[in-house]
């Protein structure tokens, strides 16, 4: 199964989790992801997501000075980003809960 | 890591940027503020150019812009693409992006927008004007247009209007039917400052201005010195009669009865010898004129030959 397509409803909570867990900048953001096995994850989807949950108002930014490198824009999880994530996670788990179910999968996660 | 954006990041990060042109610009910068700089990330990881890496630009872009939750390109450009000469210019402006000058600069021509609206307010008060002179007579002066005859007025509504384009060109426009009617007003003043600029251009070639505000009198205004057809100057005049032997001493008036008087502004090398009437007057209009091409650095003297009628 093409993961692009899943990835679509859930790359902003995906984006949130790794944002909240430690600030990070563009880039960086996108490696994380592909670390924690979302490997498919394209670098434009990413900074485009972070741009939009920006200026949506549920991550802050701020400029760290590189002294081998181009300034980097870190982003860092805001009380809006927090709530969104909490209420992205509760709606994740109750679609993965039914999906688990209907794929006989129950119980083989517990394991 | 490189500290500066080199070719490849910049030459990328300009067709991407290309590629939001239809966004106003404040959009477009809350987009793409610091892609240089996230693309100088990209690249210094080993492996390829950036477009190896992450695909064409357009494509890139096309992404960024659907995960940005901004509306797609074909929902405010859908209009122009119906038109062939519109997909032309397209095609044009696609393969100025992918050349690094070009990329630069189509990356940057929507900066200038702002410099346009301003731009068009004062047009748009100096083409009122031109349609005003009509009824009052009144000389078309620049930079300050003359309105109902007086240039405060023309000040006070060139104001007036320049606020009101800016204010109009940074709404944007809502509606198809606006979007349309803008865009042909706009080539109209576009059109109008093309006209204005060559009006400018003759004025200024032939006396340097004596006051701040110079003025060009009308807009078809031939103000260059001398005698002239379209522009070229005539330095002398051969007239042959039916069966194509040359006439001498042909005495030549305009429609008005005064003399036509050939001359060589533009020729300094051209000496003319003028017949003298019985009075010692030079007669000006008598043509052929003996004429002499004088050797600038030698002085010497060579006769002009007359030329052959073309059939």
């Amino acid at each position: 199964m093409d993961t692009t397509q899943l990835l679509k409803g859930v790359l902003d909570l995906a984006v949130l989790a790794v944002v909240k867990e430690r600030d990070g900048y563009g880039y960086d953001v996108v490696r994380r992801l592909r670390a924690a096995g979302l490997e498919d994850v394209g670098d434009a989807s990413v900074y485009g997501t972070l741009r939009r949950l920006y200026t949506g108002g549920h991550l802050t930014s701020y400029v760290v000075p590189s002294e081998e490198g181009p300034h980097r824009k870190y982003y860092a999880v805001n009380d809006a980003g927090r709530a969104l994530l909490a209420e992205s996670t509760k709606t994740w788990r109750s679609f993965t809960d039914a999906m688990q179910a209907l794929l006989g999968l129950d119980g083989e996660e517990a394991a | 890591m490189n500290t500066t954006v080199d070719g490849d990041v910049a030459r990328y990060a300009a067709a991407v940027r290309a590629a939001f042109a239809d966004l106003p610009a404040a959009d477009r910068e809350a987009l793409l503020e610091d892609i240089e700089d996230h693309l100088v990330e990209v690249a210094a990881e080993p492996g390829g150019t950036l477009e190896e890496r992450l695909g064409p630009p357009e494509a890139y872009a096309a992404e960024l812009r659907a995960w940005a939750g901004l509306p797609a390109p074909g929902a405010t450009r859908r209009r122009l693409r119906s038109s062939r000469l519109a997909r032309r210019l397209q095609r044009l402006g696609a393969a100025a992006a992918a050349h690094p000058a070009g990329g630069a600069i189509v990356g940057f021509l929507p900066e200038l927008r702002p410099a346009w609206w301003v731009l068009r307010g004062w047009l748009a008060v100096q083409l009122a004007s031109v349609g005003l002179s009509l009824l009052f007579a009144h000389d078309i002066t620049l930079p300050v247009p003359t309105i109902l005859g007086s240039q405060v007025v023309g000040l006070l509504a060139t104001g007036a209007a320049v606020v009101g384009s800016v204010a109009l060109g940074r709404r944007g426009t809502a509606t198809r039917r606006a979007r349309r009617l803008t865009l042909a007003a706009n080539a109209a003043l576009g059109l109008f400052a093309l006209v204005l600029l060559g009006g400018m251009g003759a004025t200024r070639l032939t006396d340097a201005p004596t006051y701040d505000a110079y003025t060009v009198s009308g807009i078809y205004s031939e103000a260059l010195p001398g005698l002239r057809s379209d522009g070229r100057e005539i330095s002398n005049i051969f007239a042959f009669d039916a069966k194509g032997r040359p006439l001498r001493g042909v005495r030549l008036y305009d429609q008005d009865g005064v003399p036509l008087v050939a001359t060589h502004e533009d020729n300094p090398e051209l000496e003319s010898r003028l017949p003298l009437d019985k009075n010692g007057d030079a007669i000006a209009n008598r043509y052929p004129r003996e004429q002499y091409r004088v050797d600038p650095v030698t002085g010497e003297r060579r006769p002009v030959p007359a030329p052959r009628p073309q059939p």
